[in-house]
């Protein structure tokens, strides 16, 4: 998805490290499990979080298998297990849609790779559709409704952050105890609005410079694409709020095996990524890290 | 009722000290502070029932001599106020719709309040605030504070107002681990005090009052 909610690596340690690589490589491996090899590539950190976040608490057994990467040594991956499933099928349902999203762009020829692109995951999309239909339908009703709003220019970064935020909500419908769902509804609506704002805010240089939509433009009259010492307060603020309702959600969750992770994500990564992306140094930071 | 170690979250055999210590972490974290106008109060306010509990099961069986040497002292954090409500009297042209929109805010009927002040074409200060409460609830924390702010400015010797703006500037508020980003207390008792303050600010704000005499 963006990339957005992962852990702040310097504070984990080595096992933990070790652990929170078997689940990435786990989805990665149960991505092509269920959709076929190139659906690889839509492996990433924030379905990671999320396929810790619904672990049944069981004790997480391991595999050590081929890395399509590097071929030379195997990994410990993750076995396939439920939650596991779910973070594939979304990932490739808000993968696909976010690619059908790209064929309306106004440059042909990045409308066309999008348009193949998209055209290469369909059949996976269909499969992905069929065992998670009501997430699918959500993901296409929000994004229309963001679609929508983007068209009148809207003002408001709440009306637009809530409509990502109820999709990344969604994502906690199989959850049957009420109270966990509560928990879980609250967390990712206040993660999915911290993930919205955070691209805007990433973006805005490069959406005001190519004459693109981005709320912050009418929300502050950015001047230049750049934002000034009050806006940022502003937005500081915004996100705070949000921070802390994800963390007093997260204090009410049952202990899970990746708990650990799920901490350091919440409390160090999200502050952290937040740091870098006000910082300007986001774009830079996630390449260095991509190389570790 | 689960067994009292497993709740804290500590083995039977720690100390009286390391229990005590873990309960305040607990009770730090689970405050009603931390749940202030939270959708999620009722399962915070739950879990606080529990580990109260869970502690004074603790320290009542090692009274009586069944584990440890000595008492670790009562549970503290008895009082957890519950949802803070809108109450206000009023005088004026819009007095009863003020009253309704009040009451349908209490009742988490958002549409219909957001509904009702749509339709109010004078966009006093009390419109302002309440239509900040609105988007509050609804989780529109950018334009909750811009209508809180217009509602204080508009009349700034209004204590709600300036109590939902100080609120407002504040970002909420979470318990952060010392190791995860919080910061270590000097003094429990210190802080026991400050949250009972806060908490009493909070509800004065809402209209309710914990502590009367400030």
């Amino acid at each position: 998805m963006y990339g957005y909610v992962r852990p702040l690596k310097g504070e984990l340690k080595v096992s933990q490290y070790e652990s929170f690589q078997a689940v990435y490589c786990g989805l990665c491996h149960e991505l092509r499990r269920r959709y076929g090899p190139a659906s690889r590539f839509l492996v990433n950190y924030d379905f990671t979080f999320l396929a810790m976040l619904f672990s049944s608490g069981q004790t997480p057994v391991c595999e050590m298998l081929h890395c399509p990467v590097s071929r030379l040594r195997k990994h410990r991956c993750l076995c396939s297990c439920p939650e596991l499933g779910v973070a594939a099928d979304y990932s490739v349902i808000l993968a696909w849609w976010k690619l059908r999203d790209g064929v309306h762009d106004e440059n042909f020829f990045k409308a066309l790779a999008y348009r193949l692109s998209s055209g290469l995951l369909r059949g996976a999309y269909r499969k992905a559709q069929k065992k998670q239909p009501e997430f699918a339908e959500i993901v296409a009703r929000r994004l229309v409704e963001l679609n929508a709003l983007e068209a009148d220019r809207c003002p408001s970064i709440d009306r637009m952050a809530e409509k990502f935020a109820l999709i990344l909500q969604s994502a906690a419908g199989g959850v049957s105890d009420p109270a966990r769902r509560r928990v879980l509804d609250e967390l990712l609506y206040h993660v999915g609005r911290i993930v919205y704002i955070l691209d805007a805010i990433d973006d805005l240089a490069e959406d005001f410079k190519k004459g693109n939509y981005n709320p912050l433009v009418y929300r502050f009259s950015a001047q230049n694409g750049a934002l000034t010492d009050d806006d940022r307060d502003s937005l500081r603020l915004t996100l705070r709020h949000s921070h802390n309702s994800v963390i007093s959600a997260f204090a009410l969750l049952e202990k899970n095996p990746w708990t650990d992770i799920l901490e350091n994500t919440v409390y160090l990564g999200l502050p952290w990524v937040t740091e870098m992306v006000f910082s300007g140094r986001w774009k830079e930071q996630k390449e260095i890290l991509k190389h570790h | 009722m689960n067994d009292p170690y497993s709740v804290l979250g500590v083995s039977p055999s720690a100390s009286d000290d390391e229990i005590k210590k873990t309960y305040h972490d607990l009770a730090r974290k689970y405050h009603p502070d931390n749940y202030h106008d939270n959708p999620l109060a009722d399962l915070a306010q739950e879990k606080m029932k529990e580990i109260n509990e869970a502690y004074d099961t603790i320290t009542k069986q090692r009274e009586r001599g069944e584990q440890g040497p000595s008492s670790a002292g009562g549970a503290a954090y008895q009082s957890y106020s519950g949802g803070a409500a809108y109450q206000q009297s009023y005088t004026g042209a819009n007095a009863a719709a003020y009253a309704q929109i009040r009451n349908l805010i209490n009742s988490g009927n958002l549409q219909q309040a957001e509904e009702m002040l749509g339709g109010i074409s004078t966009h006093d200060a009390e419109w302002n605030y309440l239509m900040g409460s609105v988007y509050w609830r609804k989780n529109w924390m950018d334009e909750a504070a811009r209508y809180f702010r217009t509602a204080a400015t508009m009349d700034p010797g209004n204590v709600e107002y300036r109590n939902a703006v100080n609120y407002m500037n504040r970002g909420g508020q979470a318990y952060r681990p010392y190791n995860m980003g919080g910061q270590m207390t000097e003094s429990d008792a210190c802080s026991c005090c400050a949250q009972a303050y806060m908490a009493d600010c909070c509800c004065e704000m809402m209209g309710g009052d914990l502590i009367p005499c400030c």
